[in-house]
């Protein structure tokens, strides 16, 4: 096998790894469609906010400060703010991709997602990511997640008025995200994380625009690292000679 | 209030957005070597994930009606995600994980 049917042949295997969690994208991505349309924005711009912003809560975020007529540095600034997390995201990505072209590290940028993220470094922790074509294999990833996001999405920008809206399909969002991080909690400084991830974010809930999130994730990555310092045996004392 | 934002304003506001969200995303991807974080820490963020996504789960959860929290067991997106965590013990497959959690949100909300 040649390196092009090599590097095919690892990005289709990304696409099955995401194929199963494809549902929950789809109806998080139909609801957020609707949502914009009921935000008030026209069809044509939702969907051009589809396409180029790609992120959910940013999106929805945005709607009620364009329908208020907001300065666009209000908007901007939000939707920084919503985004935090990815930071954090793009920190964690940045070993596996050192060595890729600029406008690579780009594209992956471009298209990694909540699900996409979580599934690529649950993967590498369990020692399942190919030993070559990473890249390749996030890509696959990423376009099916994409693809799906974009065309249920799209028909729930043109088709808001005929989602049944009442049935709390973006509960299947929530539960794919279930789906995705439960694997990962047999370890217990990855289960501590969780727990204080989970309890900062119910108080910090208030805080607008995400922002509870974001300190929610950080003190949960603290947590873990102490919760696994504090399991480990502590090295052997070195004698003073 | 204002009037809503329209015509080239809007697209505007998008544009913005869209380079606000491409900022978060490549931040340390795109600043490479000349903006490394202490390797310690970057370990630290194989731990990123599971917060991140339980610092997301467990509001939306427990906290969906409003601002006040819901533990009560007749909650039906409790109910939905304690079906969807107990297919997902029992096996790793994801979409009886979602068929499985979906089903009994939609029964607790029809029934109770």
């Amino acid at each position: 096998m040649n390196v092009d049917e090599e590097r095919r042949a690892t990005f289709r295997a990304g696409q099955r790894a995401i194929l199963q969690s494809l549902p929950g994208a789809g109806a998080w991505g139909l609801v957020s469609g609707v949502a914009m349309v009921k935000g008030g924005l026209a069809v044509p711009w939702a969907i051009f906010m589809s396409l180029t912003v790609y992120a959910g809560s940013a999106q929805l975020a945005a709607l009620p400060l364009i329908a208020g007529g907001m300065p666009l540095w209000v908007i901007v600034a939000t939707g920084l703010i919503t985004n935090l997390r990815f930071v954090i995201y793009s920190a964690a990505l940045r070993p596996y991709f050192a060595q890729e072209s600029t406008g690579k590290r780009a594209a992956l940028g471009f298209f990694m997602t909540d699900f996409t993220f979580t599934l690529f470094m649950r993967t590498a922790q369990e020692g399942r990511l190919p030993e070559q074509h990473r890249d390749a294999w996030f890509a696959g990833v990423c376009t099916n997640n994409w693809i799906t996001w974009q065309i249920s999405a799209i028909t729930g920008i043109v088709a808001a008025s005929y989602v049944p809206t009442e049935w709390g399909l973006e509960f299947t969002g929530t539960l794919a995200l279930i789906a995705l991080v439960g694997p990962a909690l047999t370890a217990r400084p990855a289960l501590v994380g969780a727990v204080v991830a989970a309890v900062i974010a119910l108080l910090a809930h208030p805080i607008p625009y995400r922002l509870g999130l974001f300190i929610a994730a950080l003190a949960g990555i603290t947590a873990a690292t102490l919760a696994e310092s504090w399991s480990k045996p502590a090295p052997p004392a070195v004698e003073a000679s | 209030m204002n009037e809503p934002i329209t015509g080239i304003a809007l697209g505007a506001v998008i544009v913005g957005l869209a380079l606000s969200t491409f900022l978060t995303r490549t931040s340390f991807l795109l600043a490479g070597a000349r903006l490394r974080l202490n390797p310690r820490i970057e370990i630290a963020l194989r731990y990123a994930p599971v917060c991140t996504l339980s610092a997301i789960i467990v509001p939306d959860v427990l906290m969906h009606a409003g601002t006040a929290l819901d533990l009560s067991l007749l909650n039906p997106r409790l109910i939905g995600a304690l079906a969807a965590s107990l297919w997902l013990c029992a096996s790793r497959n994801i979409l009886g994980c979602l068929a499985s959690g979906m089903l009994a949100y939609s029964l607790a909300r029809i029934l109770l």
